[in-house]
């Protein structure tokens, strides 16, 4: 990505191999994790496009087999949030911006940062090998979900397709552990001289907090792969019926990591939220200490509220009463992040640059998904909706719209400061709009289709639920064509080479990457900013 | 090819055809095309689950509102034009507590409602009769434990097999065509006659109105799930264990009802579909005094229509 | 702010292709891992096309050994050594930074971080087994009593699960027999590690390189001790129904400690390590992390086995 002005320039860049394939350089390795996550956002998109055009009609429109549909919707859920969201946003924006952002010359352990990266490719190749094994005597590749539940990917799976995931998904889960190790590392120890916790960037502490998620939160989905792993291959009994165990047990397992995944996918993007927010009202974020400690207490309290997703596997009703209130607690916290955002406005002098934009949706979006949430924590409402479309309805909404909204929020806000190149304002505004029409028709309609009753998961549906699968599938090319516009900006501004300033933001963007060259140089700060 | 019909945005009639009829018509079971809540409420639990949901629709849609209308006001009252100068305040402690109360407020009022359905769904009363519901790849079986001349009973879905819906040359068919091979069949061979298709099964759970009916639930290798929305209930059945639920159909409300497995199974997840026959005491005695046959004559039901229970 | 006056302590590293191939290392292993697997218990797969068959049953059956339908475990040798190469090649680089002096006070700083952070996901990990045990073993029974709608299916219990309604009493291990043994042999490979540790701050180099080859030769009896435990329960395992795949309590018995011994073997191993560097005149007085962070993994892996004595041999066999 570099520009003429860029680190390149200096002469103390390594050659393009070791520049690439060897690389101990944080905003190198987050430029990495950009280009592996714009590849699989484009994989899950594809996959997720093809399921759309299935269900636009009743019947069997381009799967003949149904094994192959689950198979697509099980690899969408798994890349899109394993390879798309983790990686870019928390890989991508956190190695570029935590150390610029803290005035840290570089990560705690720049080693084991690339590490981190290179467990990635090979954590994606074997989830892609795995779509072309054989899955099970029904066809190739794994059809249980992103959600795994024994026993269909035990005994229900027996070839070797989900092997391959559990290795994948291992091998991505250590390298979010060891990047999680690195960032709460520098985070603690490499701020810069006078900049005391309480002075940090509100997404160096998104950032943070997703860390502690993670290291906390997938050992025990490690924990649970193995057992599925030996349960497959050794025969153990851990959840199989026959031998004393319980499938349940899994799901304990899996969503004491699955909950807590969730807000990892969303703090960093509330991060990036405050910082675009406070940039373009040209005004300090309001209510600083209450933002920061709003993202520990979701995260604390995201550990204890798991079984919400288990509603209806026979929990004892005193259990569901108490997880039904846990959940609802959340909204707290939450509540709190967005009449902050809507203060940091109020008073400010607002321009709606692009950035702007994509975090204005984020906010609406946010919180219609976030308002269904509340609806499903209802353990009694959620006995109605739970695996059916309005489940998905919800999660595209805080993920689709929440998570990737925030990425393209982030995306727009740095990729000046990134590749040193300012975009077609015009392209780039085209994306946003077809893609925020685009999602909202294809996720709208959905909720409607819960309510109706539409399970999940189902490659043909009765004629009943004709209408609102139309609607969503012509939403869903919309995106797509929403997605292309963004590939062409993209590409453009590298052909155009329109130069950045260092700060093309002008007067609001305050924090420490806006007072460097864009692009920044190889080595930043090697001397360390004093903050008063 | 369907993208034409897609694009043609072929429901668009039915689209304002149904936003002005937010009611169900009387008496209509199983889903309806257009529709934007839920399917009629036919027991006690559900007729609670709707209250509740009208209540949070309302609730959510204000919150949503509430932001969405702040939002504009904000983007417009202080867009940069408006609003040349930014104010440099960043604390204000009497609002931030504002916003930290009156959302916990509102969840304290939200829970109250929300556990009473929660233990009125849960807890579960003594039961008039119990039937045992048991998931196959890929059917149910259905057994009344009550009833020794009852034999328990497979109920399969009225579809041909997948790999018949596609012509040789690989064409897909149409939901039409499939149920125009499937109503072709001879007469001693499972049919739709007018029943939805993908809902439809071969031998449906037969119970009877008014009566606390208990269903046990369990499989006998993957998971499934027994739900039937009219009913508001929704259970996984997990190897290894009998998890409960229980409905209760309102008097009046004999009628054929239907759900689907609603626990990503396998392959034929979507083809493992749930029929219900209520019926009333007397028939349902019939019924039973008959062991359980299907060849069992309803129509003499007092709802009338068609009531045909499909084939053994 | 001038390019190449580096006024920080920081340790900026050079570029390294230990990242880069340590990938492409777990690339192998994972191969070689599943292939092994699926080739060590033969499913039916009926899909004869698939690129599975394509890739090994064919062109690797001539390594085949017994029971393996394919030569999986070549790959996964393969995968082994690949990482051994890494791992050894990585440190190396380490410790010849760490010569250097480029590990400054606030990088050990981080470096104690990085361990400590290191460390709690180790515990998380365990958190998953125990939980598991914990379910099974020894709340089992009341969880069913707790939730009347969760009836257990006794005839769906093989027998020989204990604890559970109907089934037969199950198998435990003596706990005071061998476990007891093991449990002292880690209690004094702690104390031996601490003695290492004082001597070396007080330079004694002498007593430190001792103290460490102690623990290391404890650490090796105890997976000695372990292993032997675990050929006894193999052999009798059709007369006790007591073995990882006979039912769950033998599955988290088996994989638990399992899991523990395989931390015992890392852990030997990075004492090991440190004790030759040692000899070799590394790790001064006043620094020497690397003999910090194998000690705290050490004393780690110590905890992690007291939790299993008490709970999987004691509380579990007092049953
Ligand atoms: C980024 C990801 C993300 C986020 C942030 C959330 C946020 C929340 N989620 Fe979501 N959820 C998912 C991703 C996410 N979820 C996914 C992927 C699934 C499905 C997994 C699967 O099965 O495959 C799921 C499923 C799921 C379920 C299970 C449904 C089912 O399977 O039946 C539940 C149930 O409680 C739930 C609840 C919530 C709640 C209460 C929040 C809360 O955090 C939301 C809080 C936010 C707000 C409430 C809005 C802002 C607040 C205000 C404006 C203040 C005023 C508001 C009130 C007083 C209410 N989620
Ligand atoms: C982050 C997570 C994420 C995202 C973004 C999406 C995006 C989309 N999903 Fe997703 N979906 C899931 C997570 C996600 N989904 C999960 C977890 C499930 C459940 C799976 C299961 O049941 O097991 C699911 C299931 C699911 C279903 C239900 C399938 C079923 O149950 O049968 C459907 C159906 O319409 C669907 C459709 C779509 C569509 C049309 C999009 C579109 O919005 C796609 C548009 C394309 C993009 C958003 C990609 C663009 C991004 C880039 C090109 C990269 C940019 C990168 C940088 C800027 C660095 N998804
Ligand atoms: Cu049975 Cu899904
Ligand atoms: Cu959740």
């Amino acid at each position: 990505m570099a520009g003429a002005t860029g680190y390149g320039a200096h002469g103390d860049a390594p050659s393009f191999f070791k520049r690439w394939f060897a690389s101990c350089n944080h905003k190198d390795i987050g430029t990495l994790y950009l280009i592996f996550g714009i590849l699989s956002g484009l994989i899950g998109g594809y996959l997720s496009f093809m399921m759309r055009l299935e269900l636009g009609e009743p019947g069997f429109q381009y799967f003949a087999n149904p094994h192959t549909f689950n198979m697509y919707v099980s690899m969408h859920g798994l890349l899109m949030i394993f390879f798309l969201v983790m990686p870019s946003l928390i890989g991508g924006f956190g190695n570029w911006f935590v150390p610029l952002m803290i005035g840290a010359p570089d990560m705690a352990f720049p080693r084991m940062n690339n590490f981190s990266f290179w467990l990635l490719p090979t954590a994606l190749f074997f989830l892609l090998l795995s779509m072309f094994v054989p899955g099970n005597p029904s066809g190739d590749g794994f059809a249980g979900s992103w959600v795994m539940y024994p026993p269909l990917s035990t005994s229900g799976h027996s070839g070797p397709a989900f092997d391959f995931v559990i290795i994948g998904l291992l091998a991505a889960g250590f390298s979010s552990i060891f990047g999680a190790i690195n960032f709460i590392t520098t985070i603690l120890n490499m701020r810069a001289p006078g900049m005391t916790m309480h002075k940090m960037p509100l997404f160096a502490w998104g950032v943070l907090v997703t860390a502690f998620l993670l290291l906390l939160a997938l050992p025990v989905l490690a924990a649970a792969l193995f057992m599925l792993m030996t349960d497959r291959s050794i025969g153990t009994g851990f959840f199989d019926a026959a031998k004393g165990g319980d499938p349940v047990m899994f799901q304990h397992l899996f969503w004491f990591f699955g909950h807590p995944e969730v807000y990892i996918m969303i703090l960093p993007a509330f991060g990036i939220v405050s910082h675009i927010i406070s940039t373009f009202s040209r005004k300090p974020i309001f209510g600083y200490l209450g933002m920061a400690y709003a993202m520990v207490s979701i995260g604390v309290v995201g550990f204890v509220v798991w079984a919400h997703h288990m509603f209806t596997v026979g929990m004892d009703v005193d259990l569901k009463a108490y997880f039904l209130g846990a959940t609802l607690v959340i909204a707290v916290p939450t509540g709190i992040k967005i009449f902050s955002w809507l203060a940091t406005m109020w008073g400010g002098s607002i321009r709606f640059s692009l950035p702007m934009q994509w975090a204005l949706a984020f906010i609406f979006l946010f919180v219609v998904g976030g308002v269904t949430g509340v609806y499903l924590a209802n353990a009694g409402l959620d006995t109605a909706v739970h695996d059916t479309y309005f489940v998905v309805a919800h999660f595209h909404y805080v993920l689709s719209m929440g998570a990737v909204f925030g990425l393209f929020a982030g995306f727009t806000y740095w990729f000046g400061k990134m590749s040193g190149y300012l975009y077609n304002k015009w392209l780039a505004g085209l994306h946003f709009w077809l893609f925020f029409i685009g999602v909202n028709l294809v996720f709208f309609p959905q909720h409607f289709l819960g309510m109706q009753g539409m399970p999940r998961r189902y490659v043909d549906y009765p004629e009943a639920y004709t209408l609102w699968n139309q609607v969503s599938t012509f939403g869903a090319m919309i995106t797509m064509l929403g997605v292309l516009v963004f590939l062409i900006w993209v590409i453009e501004a590298f052909i155009v080479k329109r130069k950045a300033g260092d700060n093309y933001w002008g007067e609001g963007a305050n924090t420490l990457e806006w007072t460097l060259p864009s692009p920044p140089r190889y080595h930043e700060f090697n001397t360390l900013p004093r903050i008063k | 090819m369907r993208f034409s019909s897609v694009l043609k945005f072929g429901g668009l009639t039915a689209l304002t055809a149904s936003l002005s009829t937010l009611a169900y018509a009387e008496g209509v079971n199983g889903p309806v095309d257009g529709e934007i809540g839920f399917q009629r409420a036919v027991t006690p639990v559900m007729e609670s689950i709707v209250d509740l949901n009208v209540w949070l629709v309302w609730l959510m849609g204000a919150i949503c509102v509430f932001v969405l209308v702040l939002m504009v006001y904000i983007m417009f009252r202080f867009r940069e034009k408006a609003n040349p100068v930014p104010s440099k305040t960043s604390h204000n402690t009497t609002i931030e507590i504002i916003w930290t109360l009156v959302p916990v407020l509102i969840l304290l009022v939200m829970a109250v409602p929300s556990i009473k359905l929660l233990y009125a769904q849960d807890v579960i009363p003594e039961a008039d009769l119990t039937i045992k519901a048991t998931g196959n790849t890929w059917n149910w079986e259905y057994s009344y434990p009550d009833y020794e001349n009852v034999d328990s009973f497979v109920s399969n879905i009225v579809d041909i097999e997948i790999d018949e819906k596609r012509t040789a040359d690989g064409e897909a068919l149409s939901h039409q065509e499939i149920i125009n091979i499937i109503d072709a069949r001879p007469a001693d061979e499972p049919r739709l006659d007018g029943r939805p298709y993908l809902l439809a099964t071969d031998a449906p759970l037969v119970v009877p109105v008014n009566k606390t009916v208990v269903v046990q639930v369990t499989s006998n290798n993957n998971l499934h799930a027994f739900a039937v929305p009219q009913f508001g209930i929704k259970i996984d059945a997990i190897p290894g264990r009998i998890n409960q639920t229980y409905f209760k159909v309102n008097a009046g409300e004999e009628g054929t009802y239907y759900g689907q497995c609603s626990e990503l199974c396998g392959i034929k997840h979507a083809f493992m579909p749930i029929e219900v026959q209520v019926v009333s005491q007397v028939e349902f005695d019939r019924w039973i005094a008959n062991g359980g046959s299907f060849d069992t004559d309803f129509s003499q039901n007092e709802t009338g229509g068609s009531q045909t229970a499909g084939m053994k | 702010m001038s390019d190449h006056a580096v006024e920080h302590d920081y340790d900026l590293i050079d570029p390294s292709p230990w990242p880069f191939f340590s990938g492409m290392a777990v690339l192998i292993w994972g191969f070689g891992m599943v292939v092994f697997f699926a080739g060590l218990h033969p499913r039916s797969v009926e899909n004869p096309n698939g690129m599975m068959e394509f890739l090994f049953s064919r062109g690797l059956d001539m390594w085949s050994v017994e029971g393996a339908s394919n030569g999986g475990w070549i790959i996964l040798l393969l995968g082994f050594i690949a990482m051994t190469y890494v791992m050894i090649g990585w440190w190396r680089d380490v410790i010849r930074e760490a010569d250097a002096g480029t590990h400054t006070p606030v990088v050990q700083i981080g470096l104690r971080y990085g361990m400590i952070m290191f460390i709690m996901q180790e515990i998380m990990f365990f958190v998953g087994w125990f939980w598991m045990f914990f379910e099974f073993g020894l709340f089992h029974k009341i969880r069913a009593k707790w939730n009347p709608d969760v009836t257990v299916a006794p005839e769906s219990y093989a027998d020989g699960y204990g604890l559970n309604a109907g089934g037969n009493a199950i198998h435990t291990i003596n706990p005071w027999d061998l476990p007891l043994i093991n449990t002292l042999v880690l209690l004094l490979s702690g104390t031996t590690v601490t003695w290492a540790h004082h001597a070396l701050i007080k330079n004694d180099r002498k007593s430190a390189s001792t103290g460490l080859l102690l623990t290391v030769l404890l650490g090796i009896f105890f997976t000695f001790l372990q292993g032997v435990e675990y050929m006894e329960e193999f052999s009798h395992r059709d007369t006790t129904g007591f073995w990882l795949d006979s039912n769950v309590y033998g599955s988290t018995f088996f994989l638990a400690t399992g899991f523990h011994g395989l931390h015992v073997l890392i852990g030997t191993i990075f004492l090991f390590v440190i004790w030759l560097r040692v000899v070799r005149g590394g790790m001064k007085p006043d620094q020497h992390f690397g003999f910090e962070a194998a000690a705290w993994y050490w004393h780690f892996v110590d905890v992690v086995w007291l939790f299993l004595f008490t709970f999987v041999y004691v509380v579990f066999a007092l049953h």
